[in-house]
């Protein structure tokens, strides 16, 4: 891994959507119902091991993606983003990896970090 | 609530599914399912098994299958327009499960049964269409689903919107109404993607529009994500594409979400569907609620629609019998008493026919009458195309059998029980099994289709799975490695299974260097190497593909392919999906008649013998028989010389000694280097011996020690144990041990009285963690009413560690007879038998050792000669020189690298020849080929009479030549005109300048085109090296104390790695030398001093001590051993007594060097 360069907080509901994403300090609450699908990986690249019951997430990564409104404001405003998120099956943490509307300038593309 | 998956390939979807049917039934029943649906690609090959698993996880089985459909645009050969699942209706009296069986016959019948074929396995929509409708009643019994895979489904792509709906719409019109499902699939792949919940949703909206019912599955690939890795390189095997390849396609499959997902993901999954396509709650309710009404049609009644545990035999009347087959099956036990009992009378007449009373009552009981007249009609039919017939097994306890001529081993003599062949409390149909000449099976198989119409037979087929070589073949083309790498490595892999990979880094010496390299690569190098161990364990054991069993043939009545799809075996006979586990839940009869090599090689030599010695007296004094004073010989040669095999006594002692003297390669079942040590132990005196002798010889025994015990006691080193004096005459036999299953069951029988029916089923439960506790308690209970503790105690001893080892005594006297046959013919018409051993090939051994065995018996070898060699070997008489007068064996054309089956015809049908132009223009022998032959000396004496005086090194220059320069024209434009007058020019004119070629050279050339060393022995050119290093020969072995420390010196024959007691692994590698075979043993510590050259080499210089195994018979326990033809290696300082460096001629290379082409030489192979 190492592709992504922010890591978030998810609150997920029972069912393992997200709910609450906490990111740069601020908590945001998921508005929309979120998207969900998986993404490919070479796993024959990134990985030197892949023993009979590694479990899920050596193929494919799950990603969400979350509609936020941040504390305070009003559903019908503009202040909605929207983030594509990654959940590392293994470890069960959260990652960013796309942000699609206006957001703070400091974000960059995960693909392109380091 | 719970969800019904519709869609799952199991592990017999070849390179593709990844999960096996009980995994799936166990996790689908767990989550609360009551039903799931095995839909294997291209057939119903897991069908059976999903049944059983189905059963056993107390759900309704669903079958159907995966298939592809033709293009009806497209060329309907070839073109396929993606792939359907369709489903059988179930509780209609196999209405649904019939037209699937014929679904898939049909999308096998245009292909051709071999690998590589042009046609897919597919069918047309129009027979796909017709297929679904019942034939009697009209009513829909299967149902289609168009699902992502289809035509419909992977026009979902882009932004095309009138197109899927055409495609949609042509299916809606070609199939009759109700008879398909949309079937609805996300595996959560990226908008857009194929598999994504968006085009779910295009299917969904396609299939509201047109008013078809949709259903959603999650089309499954693997139990659980884990799979999905499997599932990656199982593709690249099936696509013959690296996984890089594959992703760059993009052909992989686009997430790992195709698992058994339990309800409440699939409910999950539903709703996000339901959502991305705007639709509600209701929406959802109806789809799951139409996925579940299409599963409760589909649910199949095992016993009412598959016949699950019915056999089925042929219709009486097709065998011939209009009346009641019991009361037939009784005349003609009858009828065979006279022949095989003539004059029995008194007490051994009461004995016999109560025997046939016991038997006929459990046969008519079970109304098995048929089953027998079957297998008897086949038996008969194949006697009467004069092809050698033996039964095996089990149904040599049969006195039935023996009556009606299936077997011809009499069960009263040797004692065998008939509960262990069938008994009132099994209701399956017992196996017989018949062996006939190797060489005519495919003519036996052809005669029963024949016979029984072929509405009524199919082959069965065989699963092979992945063993550890072709599985790291494959994950090593996965991971895109590099072939020759892969290669080197698979090489080294040495019958373990390929989940137990990494745990054989750690142990095997020879998996060292290759254990150093994953180890360091995982900081350095490439990772590929630990990846390649962990896929090769993924990929164990997992079914390749299928193929044409070796020997089963199923028989049945004219619904036989209504009960299972067949398909072309390579053969070009029809062959069934099912394998022989299949057969009894299936209630189908399978015979097995197997192809036997040796018993081609008996009628080979039965033939020469009466070719060459064409009368009674003739063969009489050939083959040393007894004659009785006044006497013309013994019965079982006819007077025109033929012999009679079967009807030879089991008593002739020359063939004893020839047994005991443990030079038995080529004898059936007792040239193994394992064999022979037993036999040299053993010392086998009479008939009996040898089934004692075969029967001991099997893992079971071998591991469970029961080998040592028996020799003592049979030699009287120790006396002989009885736990009870009641076990004594159960025993008796093998002086105390027990050793078959017969004993298993006369001891239950004799100490708890519960009947040997009983006995057996007991005896079956043995080593079974589930059964065998309550077998226990059973025994212990009734036992000790007779008999005191500690008998009980020990006896069950016993029988718990024996009990699943022992071997049948009936297949031990079955295969006995052969034996016996065997070895009496290399007695006494041992130039024949040889003759006929190198003609089929039918032993464990590379066929040059068996050419060793003839010139350590003094039997000529005749070389190849143009004019005098056939199609086969035959032995001669030689007419001059030193052996005059002896009979030798003159060398096959065929089996020469490189000469064509046609060219060979041409060759024996022109003979003779007299020149090479003669040749040339008559049998169009192409020009390597006349090399070839020249090189091997076929054109010596052609050349010496045409009073040459070059050699043959000249001559084979002379075509080297010839071969550069294009005259085909010319050659075609002079037949016939010059080739008598320049033929004789050409060898006589021929300039000496070469030196002759050495006999080396010549040994070279023998073993590179026909894999055998004819002129001489290939050890014979390093004997000068190794006399030098004080080598002992084979036969000089015997004379030396126990214990003395030697080197020997050899040729690979065999190696082996049989199971051992307390699991370490021991490799016995036998050597030739010419003078004999060595057979060395390397225990653990010698593996590990000799690492990769216990596999990998052909020559090998092995230091050892002797270890005497009997009065004749000796082996070494390996010390260390060195690779023969890099003599450089050598340790010579050690290895010279005198000290010093190595000697000058150290640097010879025998005959094998150079050498790569052929494995057939040594005993490398698997």
């Amino acid at each position: 891994m190492g592709l992504f360069s922010e890591s978030v907080e998810v609150i997920c509901t029972d069912t393992g959507q997200p709910q609450q994403v906490q990111w740069k300090g601020m908590q945001y609450t998921v508005t929309n119902e979120p998207v969900r699908w998986y993404e490919r990986r070479q796993w024959w690249l990134e990985e030197s091991r892949a023993p009979l019951g590694s479990g899920a997430g050596l193929v494919d990564h799950e990603i969400w993606r979350v509609q936020l409104q941040a504390p305070g404001e009003k559903e019908t405003s503009n202040g909605t983003i929207t983030l594509d998120l990654v959940r590392h099956v293994g470890s069960g943490r959260w990652r960013l990896l796309r942000i699609h509307d206006a957001a703070p300038a400091r974000a960059v593309e995960p693909d392109e970090a380091a | 609530m719970s969800f019904t998956h519709l869609h799952v390939s199991t592990a017999f979807s070849a390179h593709y599914g990844v999960s096996w049917p009980d995994e799936l039934a166990q996790t689908a029943a767990a989550d609360g399912a009551t039903a799931l649906a095995c839909t294997d690609r291209d057939g119903l090959y897991g069908t059976v098994k999903h049944l059983k698993a189905c059963m056993e996880a107390g759900i309704d089985p669903i079958v159907g299958v995966d298939l592809a459909v033709f293009d009806d645009d497209g060329d309907h050969r070839t073109q396929v327009a993606g792939r359907v699942v369709v489903l059988a209706h179930g509780n209609n009296n196999g209405a649904g499960y019939r037209a699937l069986c014929r679904l898939v016959s049909d999308a096998h019948a245009r292909t051709s049964g071999k690998a590589g074929g042009a046609v897919p396995a597919a069918v047309t929509r129009g027979e796909l269409a017709s297929r679904t409708l019942d034939p009697q009643t009209l009513k829909p019994v299967l149902t289609v689903m168009i699902g992502p895979d289809s035509d419909v489904g992977q026009a979902m792509g882009g932004r095309k919107y009138l197109r899927p709906r055409t495609l949609f719409k042509q299916w809606i019109d070609a199939m009759p109404p109700g008879t398909i499902v949309a079937e609805a699939v996300s595996h959560l792949s990226p908008p857009g993607e194929p598999l994504s919940t968006a085009h779910a949703v295009r299917m969904l909206k396609l299939a509201l529009e047109y008013n078809v019912p949709a259903v959603l599955s999650n089309a499954v690939r693997y139990c659980a994500q884990d799979g999905a890795a499997t599932a990656d390189v199982l593709d690249s095997a099936r696509t013959l594409k690296s996984l890089p390849e594959l992703s760059t396609a993009p052909m992989l499959q686009p997430t790992g979400q195709g698992w058994l997902k339990n309800a409440q993901h699939m409910l999950q999954l539903g709703k996000e569907i339901m959502n991305a396509a705007g639709q509600g709650k209701a929406d959802l309710s109806k789809l799951l609620a139409n996925t579940e009404a299409l599963a409760d049609k589909c649910r199949m009644d095992p016993v009412l629609d598959m016949g699950w545990k019915k056999p089925v035999v042929p219709e009486s009347s097709i065998i011939g019998i209009n009346g009641d087959p019991m009361v037939e099956l009784a005349q003609r036990c009858e009828a065979g008493i006279t022949k095989r009992f003539p004059g029995i009378n008194g007490e051994a007449e009461k004995r016999m026919r109560s025997r046939l009373m016991h038997e006929l009552g459990i046969i008519g009981r079970l109304g098995f009458a048929s089953y027998f007249l079957t297998v008897a009609e086949v038996s008969r039919m194949i006697l009467d195309m004069g092809v050698r017939v033996a039964a095996r097994g089990s149904g040599a306890s049969s006195l039935v059998n023996y009556l009606i001529d299936i077997s011809q081993v009499d069960p009263i003599r040797h004692d065998l029980i008939f509960e262990r062949f069938l008994s009132g409390r099994r209701s399956t149909l017992p196996d017989i099994d018949i062996d006939v000449e190797s060489a005519e099976r495919h003519n036996v198989y052809r005669k029963i289709f024949d016979r029984f119409g072929a509405e009524r037979v199919t082959l069965m087929s065989m699963q092979n799975g992945y063993r550890a070589r072709g599985a790291v073949r494959d994950a090593g083309m996965a991971l895109g490695m590099d072939e020759g790498e892969i290669s080197d490595i698979a090489k080294q892999l040495w019958r373990f299974s390929a989940r137990k990979f990494r745990e054989a880094l750690v142990e095997k010496p020879e998996l060292r260097d290759f254990a150093g390299r994953v180890e360091r690569g995982a900081s350095e190098e490439n990772q590929q190497l630990d990846l390649l161990v962990d896929l090769t364990e993924r990929l164990d054991r997992l079914p390749r593909h299928i193929s044409m069993h070796p020997c089963g043939v199923i028989l049945g009545d004219a619904t036989l392919l209504d009960r299972t799809p067949v398909q072309p075996s390579g053969l070009g006979l029809p062959m069934s999906q099912f394998d022989k586990h299949d057969m009894d839940p299936m209630g189908m009869l399978k015979l097995d008649v197997l192809g036997v090599r040796m018993q081609s090689a008996m009628a080979f030599a039965v033939r020469e013998v009466i070719r060459l010695h064409p009368s009674k007296a003739e063969v009489v004094a050939a083959g040393k028989h007894p004659v009785e004073p006044g006497g013309t010989g013994p019965d079982f040669i006819a007077a025109d010389g033929r012999i009679d095999l079967n009807a030879v006594p089991f008593d002739d002692e020359p063939t004893y000694e020839l047994i005991r003297s443990t030079h038995t390669l080529g004898c059936f079942q007792i040239e193994s280097p394992g064999q022979r040590e037993l036999i040299g132990k053993m010392a086998p005196r009479e008939f009996n011996d040898l089934i004692i002798d075969i029967s001991l010889f099997r893992p079971g025994p071998m591991k469970s020690d029961m080998v040592r015990p028996f020799l003592e006691h049979r030699h009287g080193f120790a006396p002989e144990i009885y736990p009870h004096p009641d076990l004594k005459p159960v025993l008796q036999e093998t002086h105390g041990v027990t050793v078959f299953h017969e004993q298993i069951l006369k001891t239950f029988d004799v100490m708890t009285d519960c009947g040997l029916a009983r006995a057996d089923e007991f005896r079956r439960a043995l080593g079974d963690e589930i059964h065998e506790p309550g077998v226990e308690v059973y025994f212990r209970r009734e036992a000790i009413k007779k008999y005191p503790p500690e008998v009980v105690d020990k006896v069950w001893g016993t029988l718990k560690a024996f009990g699943s080892f022992g071997f049948c005594k009936a297949h031990g006297a079955a295969f006995a007879v052969p034996t016996y046959q065997s070895a009496w013919l290399k007695t006494h018409h041992p130039e024949a038998f040889l003759a006929g051993l190198w003609e089929h090939d039918p032993g464990m051994y590379p066929k040059r050792l068996l050419v060793a065995e003839a010139r350590r018996l003094g039997i000529p070898i005749l070389p190849l000669d143009i004019n005098r060699s056939q199609a086969e070997y035959r032995v001669e008489r030689i007419q001059d020189g030193p052996d005059q007068g002896k009979l030798g064996i003159r060398l096959s054309l065929t089996g020469i690298y490189g000469l064509s089956g046609a060219e060979l015809k041409r060759i024996v049908a022109g003979q003779p020849f007299d020149s090479l132009a003669d040749l040339r223009a008559r049998a169009r022998v192409s020009k390597p080929n006349i090399k070839r032959l020249a090189q091997l000396g076929a054109f010596d004496v052609l050349h010496k009479d045409s009073g040459g005086k070059a050699n043959r090194a000249d001559l084979v220059q002379h075509l080297q030549a010839l071969q550069g320069s294009s005259t085909k024209k010319a050659a075609d434009v002079i037949e016939g005109q010059l080739s008598f007058a320049l033929g004789d020019v050409e060898l006589r004119n021929l300039a000496p300048e070469l030196p002759a070629p050495t006999m080396v050279d010549n040994v070279r050339a023998e073993l590179d085109l026909m894999a055998v060393d004819v002129s001489e022995h290939l050890m014979d050119s390093h004997r000068p090296l190794l006399d030098k290093l004080g080598v002992t020969t084979a036969d000089k072995l015997l004379g030396l104390r126990n214990g003395t420390e030697v080197l020997v010196a050899g040729v690979r024959i065999a190696t082996q790695t049989p199971p051992m007691r307390g699991g370490r692994r021991v490799v016995f590698i036998s050597i030739d030398d010419g003078t004999g075979c060595v057979d060395s043993v390397f225990f653990h510590e010698a593996q590990e001093q000799s690492g990769p050259l216990l596999f990998g080499t052909r020559l090998l210089l092995i230091r050892g001590t002797t270890r005497r195994t009997g009065p004749k018979g000796i082996s070494l326990s390996a010390s260390k051993a060195w690779d023969l033809s890099q003599p450089e290696t050598f340790p010579f300082a050690e290895l010279l007594p005198a000290g010093g460096g190595p000697p000058d001629d150290y640097t010879h290379h025998g005959p094998l060097h150079g050498i790569s082409r052929n494995l057939a030489i040594t005993g490398l192979g698997s």
